[in-house]
């Protein structure tokens, strides 16, 4: 972290508000927003959903459409008021001062025009530089973001790269004019997260070598934590609390801030930090907003004067913060009220009987190439390596997590485990009997044992049927529950969900993320099963609501004494969660063990790569420094012997620099009670790496 | 792309296939008795009998469907023992079937039990020629001969007993003997050209069929040439002024335009342009199938009806897209990167913006080709539109097929051209 | 339906709820002044059954006489009441379908409205298997579907009247037929998007039969699209009924049709230029306004969506 000397700011926002019309009046999507920031500065803005961190990044660009305008404040950009100036004057600077990069880079190019053409018309629109000129600056940026093979990315199309080179195209194209102000909104949301770490590297170099102000919005307070200096923490519109990331998170004043900082998932060194502790209720809409302190509704301290009042941003100790009580609250001792208490987890014994057990199981997706002997069903079969040669049991009453990044066959796993594809072959038992095949050809009785929830709450229930409806319907047609008995039952298990009564006639739509990924809950649980599948279950969610579905679920767990298989992207959710971890790369399952053996030494090389790129919102944390060269290779034609050869960084460890990697597969070597590796390098040499998270001592 | 290709390509087959079945049976098997319409209502069921026999309709449904469509020359053949060929007439031009006998076109008929043969000279003339020691005998032991008749039929004469026949002449109908038991008529097959007789005429379809299509061809053409420019135009410019008051008068008048059906716009241009202010022929009186070249003036008042129903379709389309568009993250992105208007929406939106319309507009065809019938009949222009229309009222199957398949042909290649204008402007299946 | 109904639960009443979502329209000037023509024309529909100025069919009158006092619109070369002639014309297409047979019973509902219905069941059948069931289902469907699609509509409607005759039913079969692949495009195209939801995974991890999940779960959430659609199809439906009347080929005598009308005042047009304006306002009207009404109600339930 660079230190800061005194000097005029590139960006100076005050007391801004932002106000959509819409009809029947306005909305005040933004209000008294203010903060600035320094040359070569990064600096965060945090938070929610719906918080409006977005509409400020908007509003210092003008981009408000029709209907937005700026109510209230003032930006000041390198002096000069950018509130009132003409929309020609704004022209001029955007793209040329100040350059935005934002969430998904796929919509964000045109997918018609050449990547070269996009890029160069930054330069011969702003400076008037010719073609071919502009064309030479555009690759040498390309090559400064480190993508392969720039002149050739510049005549291809969007969609020919990766999300990854994507997005580095983006910033590259954002950086050409060497812009004073760069406005990143999201930039990594959608990557995933050994991508992420790249990209996040990429930035923070830049930052460091053009002198950028750096703008950069983001709801991971993970991310924060590696790329800025400083942050501020917006809630429903406003900006709550403000200082160096140092001070924050060490000692958040707000009780906003302490909230989130108790329920993101961190992957610390020991398990006990993983435990979560929700903020209870949810982000106000912007027209339902508080008369006093917007976050009073959700404080655990709340008071009268913060029901009356509006407290004002006030500065304690370096670090601004809009609280009227701040001083008094301290974290440290906070205790989680009643109804957020967290579920006593008692220890299922060891030698429970084993629910599912998977044998080598395949699943392979047939292709179609693109000759005409393809087209007319005479060409070669080709498949999509899905998932290959998955072996593991999973004990009742158990959780097993799956990780691993998009395309790694993960969700494919579970589908073949519930039958919405039949396997390829190898062999499934769920209760012993045989589940490989699809679930046309299992029993009613099977088929209630077996259930599963989804990871987009907007689309886990069907918009047509009321909660009730939806809950009740897997009693009906297992017949469970007697018929007059139903909505009894429901509303049981709604109270278990600790949804109300009053639930049971509500629509989807008059529901929040939560609540519907609640009643997701209850409806795969409505038929007693035995098994439950969770898709990523909380990754769609905000992270207040994350730990609140991740608690349930134990809860639910522990009553019903469900056995749960759970997929996730991100290693931190999963550790408190699981007893075993699987860890998946290109349908190959590469560890899996119990969940305290996964996050320590030895760990897969791929293991040690995916928990050294989760960003952890704790600067105190140290993580050794390992980057995936490349991409994840094509699934159709996977790299022959070990599927993560192409990109390891340890094969070198292995004589003739792992040469052994590219032809043979390696073996399952077991290093303690149930956990295994799929490694060429000896077990004992695994077990010499460093760990990769550190606690600093200061 | 190649994988696009291939499937267009083998699914436009089949849909041709299956139409030209839907067609051929739904017509000639749905459709009643013909010769009813051909012979007069005063006609006797014998009369009618014999005259089917003629026509070859006598054969199972899905044989003549093979006729139809592949032609039967090749069927036959084996019959007459002869290659069979079609030499144009000296007179009409129209073809005429041939035996080939060594070389020497031939043909056959039966006079007072006697069967001659008819021999082509190259001047177009015919000898004559007793030809009694022909005659081939059946398992029963009958006399029979296959030949080729004067009236383009195979046909099949028993020796002694020459068959009582009703044939259509000028005069009306007439009996004769010596007929043959057996007709086939013969022809080459839609595949190879030939679309054989209208029912109504009594000549070959495809005779007349052409300068009809050649008439609705420049009728559309004109049509498309004005439409499509200013349609894209409309609809570009309501897009980037969406909700303001020119795109609701563009959105507007266009939904009124094209929701009135033709006949309604066209009589009221009539009313406007041709009775009330006499600017233009109200009823265009076409002479001749050329009278279209020679007063293009006749054209006038059929163009501005397709234009005012087209127009409105095709304009809201593109606004759809071109709203679309400017709402979509790449648009904001060079707005962003501080592009001048004016070349986010020329460079960034247009390209985008059309692709969904060009393969709109190119199903829309059939569309069009309704609106031509309609159209053609108002103003009694000699086209396409009006040839189906007076067809199907007539019953005259055949030149109603034809005709249908030539539409649906023009239907399904103009959707092939959308598909394929739809993948050059695409970069994402160009390079997929 | 076979999902439990909630035995004592206290709703916002049924009536409340289905005014809210009628009320949408009078969001949109635009579907306002749609469904106001629309209603206009039923309105006039439903007064000709019980009344008419004049008998429809009978010449009463001087022929082509201009409007005046007892002939509001004047009268028709048979020396027809006009007026009373496109009364009457709006029930054949909206209230009424004659059923075959010389018998003189007619069924409620025009034949707009039935053609529709029937493309609307066709297609939805068809559409939803291809859309959900995907692999040859699909294939198969629409190879055929684009075979018909691939005719010119008036060609198969000329087909069609050229093999069966002409006739009420005919018309709308022949509606039906023209109508069901947009029909199934739209289906197909709303079941491909609504199968990759996860409450259709929800719904298969229960073993549901196809069936259940097609038209109790796809079903429903297409249902708005496919209404808006079905109202523009109404409205084709009219002009086509319109056009096939013009051309001669249409609903059959006695009963008036404002297509045959605009026909029959055509050929009297020099004669006669008012009798050929208020049949082709009367068809014009109608179909701007349920344009208007599908497309003001389109924007509003989009809008909605957002």
């Amino acid at each position: 972290m660079t230190g800061k000397q005194k000097k005029s700011p590139v960006l100076k926002v005050e007391d801004l508000a932002v106000a959509y019309k819409v009809r029947g009046g306005e909305i005040e999507a933004v209000q008294r927003v203010s903060f600035e920031i320094n040359r070569g500065e990064t600096y965060g803005i945090v938070g929610e959903s719906g918080c409006g961190k977005s509409t400020v990044a908007w509003a210092i660009v003008n981009f408000l459409g029709a209907n937005g305008y700026v109510k209230r404040g003032s930006i000041k950009f390198q002096g000069q008021e950018l509130v009132g100036k003409s929309g020609e004057e704004l022209r001029r600077l955007r793209g040329d001062q100040i350059a935005m990069v934002y969430q998904d880079p796929m919509q964000a190019l045109n997918p018609s025009m050449r990547l070269g053409d996009q890029m160069k018309e930054v330069l011969t629109v702003h400076r008037g530089m010719a073609d071919d000129e502009a064309a030479q600056h555009c690759i040498q940026m390309l090559e400064r973001v480190y993508m392969p093979d720039a002149a050739n990315v510049m005549r291809r199309y969007p969609h020919q790269i990766s999300g990854g080179q994507q997005q580095r195209v983006v910033i590259a194209m954002a950086l050409l004019n060497n812009p004073a102000l760069l406005v990143m909104d999201e930039p990594t949301t959608a990557l995933d997260v050994t991508v992420e770490a790249a990209v996040l590297d990429l930035i923070a170099e830049l930052s460091r070598d053009f002198d950028t102000a750096i703008m950069y919005i983001t709801h991971n307070l993970g991310v924060i934590a590696r790329v800025s200096n400083r942050v501020g923490v917006m809630y429903a519109g406003e900006m709550v609390e403000r200082g160096t990331v140092a001070k924050i998170y060490k000692n958040p004043r707000h009780p906003y801030t302490q909230g989130l900082m108790r329920c993101v998932p961190k992957l610390g060194a020991d398990k006990a930090g993983s435990i979560l502790h929700p903020i209870r209720g949810r982000v106000p809409p912007p027209t339902h907003r508080p008369a006093g302190c917007v976050f009073g509704p959700r404080c655990d301290y709340i008071q009268d004067k913060c029901r009356e009042e509006r407290p004002l941003l006030r500065d304690l100790d370096g670090i601004m913060v809009r609280c009227h009580f701040a001083e008094e609250i301290i974290a440290s001792e906070w205790t989680p009220s009643e109804e957020l208490a967290l579920p006593q987890i008692e220890a299922v014994s060891s030698d429970s009987e084993t629910i599912l057990e998977l044998n080598d199981l395949k699943k392979y997706y047939e292709v179609q190439g693109s000759s005409f002997k393809d087209v007319i069903g005479l060409g070669e079969k080709r498949y999509v390596k899905a998932v290959e040669n998955a072996n593991f049991t999973v004990a009742k009453g158990k959780t097993l997590g799956v990780v691993g990044e998009s395309g790694c066959g993960k969700s494919t796993l579970i589908k073949t485990i519930i039958g919405l594809e039949g396997s390829t072959s190898g062999k499934a038992t769920f209760m012993g009997f045989d589940i490989s095949g699809d679930i046309s050809g299992r029993d009613e009785a099977l088929i209630q044992e077996l259930q599963m929830v989804f990871q987009n709450p907007d689309s886990t229930m069907n918009p047509s049927y009321t909660v009730g409806q939806q809950i009740g319907r897997p009693m009906l047609r297992f017949g469970t529950v007697p018929k007059n008995q139903v909505r009894g039952e429901v509303i049981k298990l709604l109270e278990s969900m600790r949804l109300g009564e009053n639930y049971y006639d509500r629509l989807p739509r008059q529901l929040s993320g939560g609540e519907k990924q609640r009643v997701g809950i209850a409806r795969a649980l409505a038929s007693r099963p035995n098994l439950v599948l969770c898709d990523e279950p909380v990754s769609a969610l905000d992270v207040s609501v994350q730990a609140a579905i991740l608690n349930l679920l134990l809860e639910v767990q522990q009553e019903f004494n469900t056995t749960l298989v759970f997929i996730a992207h991100d290693l931190s959710v999963v550790r408190f969660f699981s007893d075993e971890v699987a860890v998946m790369y290109l349908g190959q399952i590469m560890e899996i063990g119990p969940a305290d053996a996964i996050y320590a030494p030895p760990y897969h090389p791929y293991t040690e790569a995916l928990l050294s790129a989760v960003p952890i919102p704790d600067p105190t944390i140290q993580q050794k420094h390992i980057r995936l060269e490349g991409s994840v290779p094509s699934a159709i034609n996977p790299p022959s012997g070990c599927r993560f050869h192409t990109r390891c960084p340890r094969r070198k460890l292995l004589p003739h620099g792992g040469k052994i990697c590219e032809t043979e597969l390696p073996n399952w070597q077991i290093t303690g009670d149930g956990h295994r590796i799929f490694c060429h390098i000896p077990a004992e040499t695994l077990q010499t790496f460093d760990p990769v998270i550190t606690v600093e001592s200061d | 792309m190649a994988r696009f290709l291939i499937r267009s390509i083998i699914s436009t087959i089949v849909t041709m296939l299956l139409v030209s079945m839907a067609l051929f049976f739904l017509l000639e098997v749905g459709s009643g008795d013909i010769t009813v319409k051909i012979l007069g209502v005063f006609s006797t069921p014998e009369q009618r009998a014999s005259y089917r026999s003629q026509l070859g309709l006598d054969a199972p449904a899905w044989q003549r469907y093979v006729d139809w469509l592949a032609g039967n020359d090749w069927r036959v053949k084996s019959r007459v023992g002869y290659p069979l060929v079609t030499i144009p007439n000296k007179e009409s031009g129209e073809a005429e079937w041939w035996a080939d006998v060594e070389g020497q076109p031939t043909r056959w008929k039966l006079e007072e039990g006697q069967l001659l043969a008819l021999k082509r000279q190259g001047d177009g003339s015919t000898t004559e020629q007793i030809v009694s020691g022909d005659w081939q005998t059946d398992e029963s032991g009958a006399e029979f001969f296959w030949g080729v008749d004067t009236k383009n039929n195979a046909v099949k004469w028993m020796r002694g007993e020459g068959a009582e026949v009703w044939v259509l002449t000028k005069a009306g109908l007439r009996k004769e003997g010596d007929g043959p038991q057996t007709y086939i008529p013969l022809r080459k097959g839609l595949l190879r050209g030939d679309a054989g007789e209208s029912l109504q005429f009594g000549r070959p379809v495809s005779a007349t069929l052409w300068s009809r299509v050649r008439n609705t061809a420049v009728l559309a053409g004109v049509a498309f040439i004005i439409v499509m420019p200013l349609a894209l135009f409309l609809g570009i410019i309501a897009g980037i002024n969406e909700g303001k008051l020119l795109d609701r008068i563009i959105s507007i008048g266009g939904l009124g335009a094209t929701a009135t059906p033709e006949f309604v716009t066209g009589i009221f241009l009539i009313l406007i342009f041709g009775i009330w202010l006499k600017w233009l022929p109200a009823v265009a009186i076409f002479t001749s199938a050329n009278a279209i070249f020679e007063n293009p003036l006749l054209l006038a008042l059929p163009v501005m009806t397709l234009t005012a129903v087209e127009l409105g379709y095709i304009a809201r389309m593109t606004r759809a897209s071109m709203v679309e568009v400017m709402d979509s993250a790449y648009i904001r992105t060079a707005i962003i990167k501080g592009m001048p208007y004016r070349r986010v929406v020329v460079r960034h939106a247009i390209r985008n913006a059309l692709m969904a319309p060009i393969t709109i507009i190119m199903l829309h065809v059939n569309w069009l080709i309704g609106g031509l019938v309609v159209v053609e009949v108002i103003f009694g222009y000699p086209g396409l539109g009006k040839y189906i229309y007076d067809a199907a009222i007539f019953g005259d199957f055949n030149a109603v097929e034809a005709a249908a398949m030539v539409t649906v042909t023009i239907a399904i290649a103009t959707r092939l051209i959308g598909d394929l204008a739809y993948t050059l402007l695409n970069p994402r299946i160009r390079y997929a | 339906m076979a999902i439990a109904q909630p035995t004592a639960g206290v709703r916002p009443s049924r009536w409340q709820q289905m005014w809210k979502s009628v009320a949408i329209i009078f969001e949109s000037r635009v579907a306002t002044v749609g469904l106001a023509m629309v209603l206009f024309w039923l309105l006039i529909g439903f007064i000709s059954l019980v009344w008419t100025p004049h008998e429809p069919n009978a010449s009463d009158f001087i022929q082509n006489l201009p409007p005046n006092g007892t002939n509001w619109l004047g009268t028709d070369h048979l020396g027809r009441d006009i007026t009373s002639r496109l009364m009457q014309g709006t029930q054949v297409i909206l209230l009424k379908t004659r059923l075959p047979g010389d018998s003189e019973i007619s069924i409620p509902g025009g034949v707009a409205i039935w053609g529709v219905i029937g493309s609307l069941v066709l297609g939805v059948t068809l559409g939803l298997n291809a859309g959900y069931r995907g692999g040859w289902w699909d294939q198969i469907i629409m190879q055929i579907l684009d075979a018909l699609i691939a005719f010119p509509r008036i060609v198969l409607y000329l087909v069609v009247i050229a093999a069966l005759g002409q006739g009420d039913m005919v018309v709308i079969l022949a509606i039906t037929i023209t109508g069901a692949p947009g029909v199934a495009r739209l289906a197909r195209s709303l079941a491909m998007d609504i199968k990759t939801r996860d409450y259709i995974r929800a719904a298969e991890t229960r073993g549901e039969s196809v069936r259940y999940i097609m038209f109790r779960e796809i079903l429903p959430n297409a249902r708005g699209p496919l209404l808006v659609d079905a109202m523009l199809r109404v409205g084709y439906a009219i002009f086509a009924i319109g056009t096939l009347g013009f051309l001669g080929i249409g609903l059959p005598p006695p009963d008036p049709d404002w297509g045959n009308m605009v026909n029959e005042a055509r050929r009297n047009i020099f004669s006669n230029q008012t009798a050929v304006i208020w049949p082709s306002l009367a068809i014009a009207t109608l179909v701007i306004g349920l344009n208007l009404f599908a497309d003001g109600l389109r924007e509003e339930l989009t809008r909605y969506q957002k």
